[in-house]
């Protein structure tokens, strides 16, 4: 998650600006640093001395060169500063590919209104092709954060924010909810799959499609389990249930972390998570529903067969 | 008679006057005024707070020290990190700082105590009060939990449905009671109670940078004063401040938190700038270099420091205008910062450094504060705060201010004032361990943290994974953590030896330049045998070494009669302010538990206010309260309260206007409201303005009758407003426009209520003078207290022309 290994165009224009302004402080820091080891050293009374140093009040000219000093350099930190903010706030192009990103308590909902695509957690977008993240929210104050692609922007509930970006490499990019919203603030992970633009359309026709039968087995009857708990009445899984309040499964299988970038998706993880949520994640919204362990397993491997 | 506020006349040898000593009973503690036992109060109940907030700060880095770890469930972490920052800011950086304001300002000026003792005493129980309230919610098992500038509206009921917040909202309040009350009083005492020939520009840049750093707070205070208010209103009331259903802004806190919360930081480091100035020229040998400039750039920082505040929100999608110009305006101030940090090692270069322990310490502020204000420089551009803000490099920026910058400036104060204060010499060996072991531990805590933030680390998460590869330099910073703690212990060691048994201390150990060196450490009670003279800045190193320079131009003149050292007047001991703090603990208390207790407590309290104002009615040496400025004491403290109040109801006004319009229900205002009937009653309201000044003309002609007569008149009219507004409230209730109507209706009542409630607080204030005045009790000699009376009842009067103008009569 580093800021300065950027991966779109907005981080490398932050790094630009970040790094004008290093080299300034670095300068600045090394003369105060090397003024004041220089005095301690120099000026420092000698056992003995009673001598009175010269009462020196001021030099006017000092002062001033040593305001005017300054205030150059803020102008040489300012101007690239405010190239940068808006540029970097400029309207996206028409041809942007727009998100809705809606922060929860604690997890990303991710909605992509033009390709009638929902997903969770991992947002998938295509490398080369300009982003248009329009964050809102429902419940209280989150901040989608993926370093590097880009800086931060607050999801304010009752305001439309945006966060525009064009990734340059695929790859896979963690982020963190990066504005404290509640017990499980620590647990708001998310990833950004930056990919090539036809892996990227296989992506979003993998989201569109009604998911597929499971297999006989334990994946059948994971399913039975999910299709008739509680499960539907929060989580959508396209073609078998449209529940409105938890994140959308449909391609869960296809995920690398689970419970918002916290663990691997494996099968092992997902079924302590079925099994107990607020052991994994504090005051997760999610219930316990009391599967014993063999039904969440059972219902871990359907999510796994969601591809 | 002399003017001295509330006094024994003590007509003694000044030889032979008491000495402030450690071993007074409990009893004197509790009811002292005496600014020098004040301070000390201030400086141990901040010093244990300290440590109770060092010790949450462990815990963090404990639970933090290697990824996933389990020492505390999310649910403390979260609540540690609250608490740990409010506890900081509140309970051990401002009330450290106020030892120093208490102990040294009237010292430094030449004066024997600050203008008002009593309410210099009542602030410190009232801090205490609020301290306890905070930390009580650590007994219930209901601390709060929502981050120490608590956004909305994750502050809401519906998100924080206990009482944790709660806690935190009467906490503050209380706090911000204390510390307002106390900037009024120290902005008096520095205008109006400096020494003869102690003219502005003379005065150490210390007491500069205090009278700076109280208009920050008088100021500061009310937007977040109003902001709480909002959200208790909403939790406890169902008002819609911060409801994003009723239409609400939810950067509206933000903005509320912000205006307080810039100016904060710079009433955090400001004393210590102060200290630093102080230190540096006096173990250099030398003045400070360009002391005027160092006052001005203060000044300025003060001043500008109210415009920055949105650096906080650049995340929060202002928009890029908005960015923009906080950006550059946060820019500016770095300038003055920066040329005080050039002034400083220029204060040093020739000098002849006597590397003390106080000087380490500021040594250390000066290198420390640089490197957060470089961390600073970055974080007021926006694209590159984006990155870094509420990550671990904005923690690391904020440590580096605060420990590098506040505390190691309080430090270099306590171990500079030390001897004054206690009477004692304080060990060097051990104080440079403790220097030592502080910027080692210091820099090993935070350092890494600039690197946490610059790979992603996010602020205020209780744990993290082990392949984010953070693991290192947490366990690093963990260390540093325990490094700090170490050096605290070395500082209580250190501290408790010197008590026991360190050298007792001369008037002038360290050869000062200042006036507080001309009287025995620890001075005698009444400070100064005789008032000291002033021959300029640094006026006690002129006095020993030259040049002196005669009376200021336009400077202060002997307004202080008792120049000499017969008849030196102490002020009294007094218990009420302890009670009137008790009082409003009983009311947050209530707030918490029970309604009936608020009652009890708000009764109490008024109680006990009134009993501290009359304590001193027939007082003689009360009876003049005359200053430097020409001006009662008494009135320059309602000018000041006054402008507090301008923000106050400014804040409110403005948010009346910003959420107009926003209301997703009706009614609207134009539906509502009768202009016709709220022109009576304003028409009432100035009317009553004029009486008031008929009461003032009559007193000071000592035509009691008259002054009875329009003393009930201005209350009369205030009632009858009152009235007016009841009858207002009453219909409005009836026709379903309530304050959990809509926004228009929270906004509405809690301007006109708040208003109203001041209106009924001076009717109170007008009859008690009108009763004083039926007991035969108000003279002439009582004018200046109608005077101030007066004052305050016209300010209320103009807040609601303000009022009627812009939430009535403008569609």
């Amino acid at each position: 998650m580093s800021t300065v290994m950027p991966r779109s165009d907005y981080a490398r224009e932050i790094l630009h600006v970040y790094g004008i302004i290093t080299w300034f402080t670095l300068g600045i820091a090394a003369i105060v640093g090397l003024a004041l080891a220089w005095v301690l050293t120099r000026f420092r009374a000698r056992p003995g001395t009673t001598a009175m140093p010269a009462q020196i009040r001021g030099h006017t000219l000092l002062e001033m060169a040593w305001t005017v000093g300054p205030a150059l350099v803020l102008l040489g930190i300012a101007i690239p500063t405010i190239q940068a903010v808006f540029r970097t706030q400029a309207a996206p192009p028409k041809d942007a590919l727009e998100v809705t990103v809606r922060g929860h308590q604690w997890w990303w909902e991710f909605q992509y209104p033009a390709l009638q695509v929902a997903t969770a957690n991992e947002l998938h977008v295509p490398a080369g092709r300009t982003v248009a993240l329009t964050l809102e929210g429902p419940d209280v104050i989150h901040s989608f954060w993926v370093p590097r692609l880009g800086g931060k922007r607050d999801v304010v509930p009752g305001r439309l924010n945006r966060l525009t970006f064009t990734a340059d490499t695929p790859g896979v990019y963690r982020g963190q909810c990066a504005e404290f919203c509640g017990v499980s603030h620590a647990n708001m992970g998310m990833q950004v799959v930056v990919e090539a633009p036809d892996a990227f359309a296989r992506w979003v026709a993998a989201q569109k499609a009604e998911s597929p039968e499971p297999a006989a087995g334990p994946a059948a009857e994971g399913k039975a389990i999910f299709a008739s708990r509680a499960c539907v009445g929060c989580h959508t899984i396209r073609g078998v249930s449209s529940g409105p309040i938890g994140p959308d499964l449909t391609t869960f299988g296809s995920r690398q972390t689970i419970a918002a970038g916290i663990l691997p998706n494996t099968i092992d993880n997902v079924t302590e998570w079925i099994k107990n949520p607020t052991a994994i994640k504090p005051d997760a919204k999610m219930p316990a529903l009391g599967l014993t362990d063999q039904q969440a397993r059972a219902v871990a491997t359907y999510l796994a067969g969601l591809k | 008679m002399s003017a001295r506020p509330g006094s024994h006349v003590l007509q003694v040898p000044p030889a032979a006057l008491p000495r402030l000593t450690t071993t007074a009973t409990l009893a004197s503690w509790l009811t002292t005024v005496d600014h020098k036992r004040i301070g000390i109060l201030y400086g141990a109940t901040a010093f244990a707070f300290f440590l109770l907030g060092g010790i949450e700060a462990l815990l963090i880095r404990l639970q933090l020290a290697v990824p996933e770890n389990t020492v505390v469930s999310a649910h403390t972490y979260n609540a540690l990190f609250t608490m740990h920052g409010t506890t900081m800011i509140f309970l051990a950086i401002m009330p450290f700082n106020a030892m120093f304001f208490n102990f040294v300002v009237p010292l430094l000026i030449g004066a024997r105590d600050v203008a008002f003792p009593r309410l210099n005493a009542l602030s410190y129980w009232i801090f205490l009060a609020g301290g306890l309230v905070l930390n009580a919610s650590l007994l219930t098992g209901t601390p709060p939990d929502v981050g120490w500038f608590g956004y909305a509206n994750l502050t809401s009921l519906h998100y924080s449905p206990g009482l944790n917040v709660d806690f935190w909202i009467f906490a503050l309040q209380i706090l911000g009671v204390s510390s307002v009350m106390s900037a009024i009083n120290f902005i008096v005492t520095i205008l109006n109670l400096r020494a003869p020939g102690m003219s502005m520009m003379r005065m150490p840049v210390f007491v500069w940078m205090t009278l700076v750093v109280q208009f920050l707070i008088a100021l500061a205070f009310p937007p977040i004063t109003v902001g709480l208010i909002f959200l208790m209103f909403d939790r406890f009331f169902g008002t819609h401040f911060y409801d994003v259903a009723a239409g609400a802004d939810l950067h509206l806190w933000q903005h509320l938190f912000w205006i307080f919360g810039h100016p904060e930081v710079y009433i955090l480091i400001l004393p210590a700038f102060g200290i630093v100035s102080e230190v540096l020229p006096t173990f250099a040998r030398k003045p400070l270099f360009g002391a005027p400039v160092m006052i001005y750039s203060g000044v300025l920082i003060g001043f500008f420091g109210f415009g920055v505040w949105s650096h906080h929100m650049f995340a929060a999608g202002m928009g890029p205008v908005a960015d923009s110009a906080f950006s550059i305006a946060t820019m500016l101030i770095a300038i003055p910062t920066g040329v005080k940090i050039f002034n400083w090692l220029a204060t040093l270069w020739g000098g002849s450094i006597r590397t003390t322990t106080a000087l380490h310490f500021a040594v250390g502020l000066v290198g420390l504060f640089t490197i957060g204000g470089l961390s600073g420089i970055m974080h007021s551009s926006p694209p590159v705060d984006l990155q870094q803000t509420d990550s671990y490099f904005v923690v690391a920026h904020l440590h580096y201010v605060l420990i590098g910058g506040s505390l190691f400036g309080i430090f270099a104060g306590i171990y500079y004032w030390w001897p004054k204060m206690t009477g004692r010499m304080i060990g060097e060996g051990l104080g440079r361990l403790n220097f030592w072991l502080m910027f080692v531990g210091f820099n090993l805590a935070f350092f890494p943290q600039h690197y946490l933030g610059a790979i992603g680390m996010p602020r205020r998460i209780y744990t993290y994974r082990a392949d984010q590869g953070w693991t290192v330099a947490n366990f690093a910073s963990t260390i540093g953590a325990f490094g700090i703690a170490l050096a605290v212990l070395v500082f209580a060691i250190n501290a408790w030896r010197s008590l026991r048994r360190g050298d007792p201390a001369p008037a002038d150990p360290w050869d000062g330049r200042t006036l507080e060196w001309r009287t025995s450490s620890p001075p005698p009670a009444h400070d100064f045998d005789v008032v000291p003279p002033v021959y300029g800045r640094d006026s006690f190193w002129r006095e020993k070494y030259g040049p002196r320079r005669g009376p200021a131009p336009g400077g202060a003149t002997a307004e202080h009669p008792d120049g000499g050292h017969a008849g030196i007047h102490l002020p009294a001991p007094s218990h009420w302010p302890l009670l009137i703090a008790l009082g409003m603990l009983i009311v947050a208390v209530g707030g918490l538990t029970h309604v009936a207790l608020v009652v009890v407590g708000a009764l109490w309290t008024l109680y006990a206010i009134v009993r501290l104002a009359l304590e001193h009615h027939r007082t003689p040496e009360h009876a003049e309260q005359r200053g430097v400025l020409g001006l009662d004491h008494r009135k320059v403290a309602m000018w000041v309260f006054l402008g507090s109040e301008c923000f106050f109801f400014g804040t409110m006004i403005a948010t009346f206007l910003a959420y107009k319009g926003r209301s997703v229900v009706g009614p609207a205002p134009h539906e509502i409201f009768n202009i016709p009937v709220t022109s009576l009653s304003t028409f009432d309201l100035l009317m009553s303005s004029l009486l008031m000044v008929l009461a003032l003309a009559a007193i000071q002609r000592s035509d009691h009758r008259h002054t009875r007569l329009w003393l009930f008149g201005t209350a009369f009219f205030g009632l009858i407003f009152l009235g007016f507004q009841a009858f207002e409230f009453t219909d409005f209730v009836h026709r379903g426009f309530t304050m959990q109507r809509n926004l228009f209706g929270s906004t509405f009542f809690l301007l006109t209520g708040l208003h109203g409630t001041h209106v009924a607080i001076g009717v109170f204030w007008l009859l008690s003078l009108w009763v004083l005045s039926l007991r035969g009790r108000l003279g002439a000699v009582d004018a200046i207290k109608v005077e101030i009376a007066g004052l305050y009842w016209h300010f209320v009067d103009v807040v609601w022309i303000a009022i009627f103008t812009l939430v009535y009569l403008i569609p």
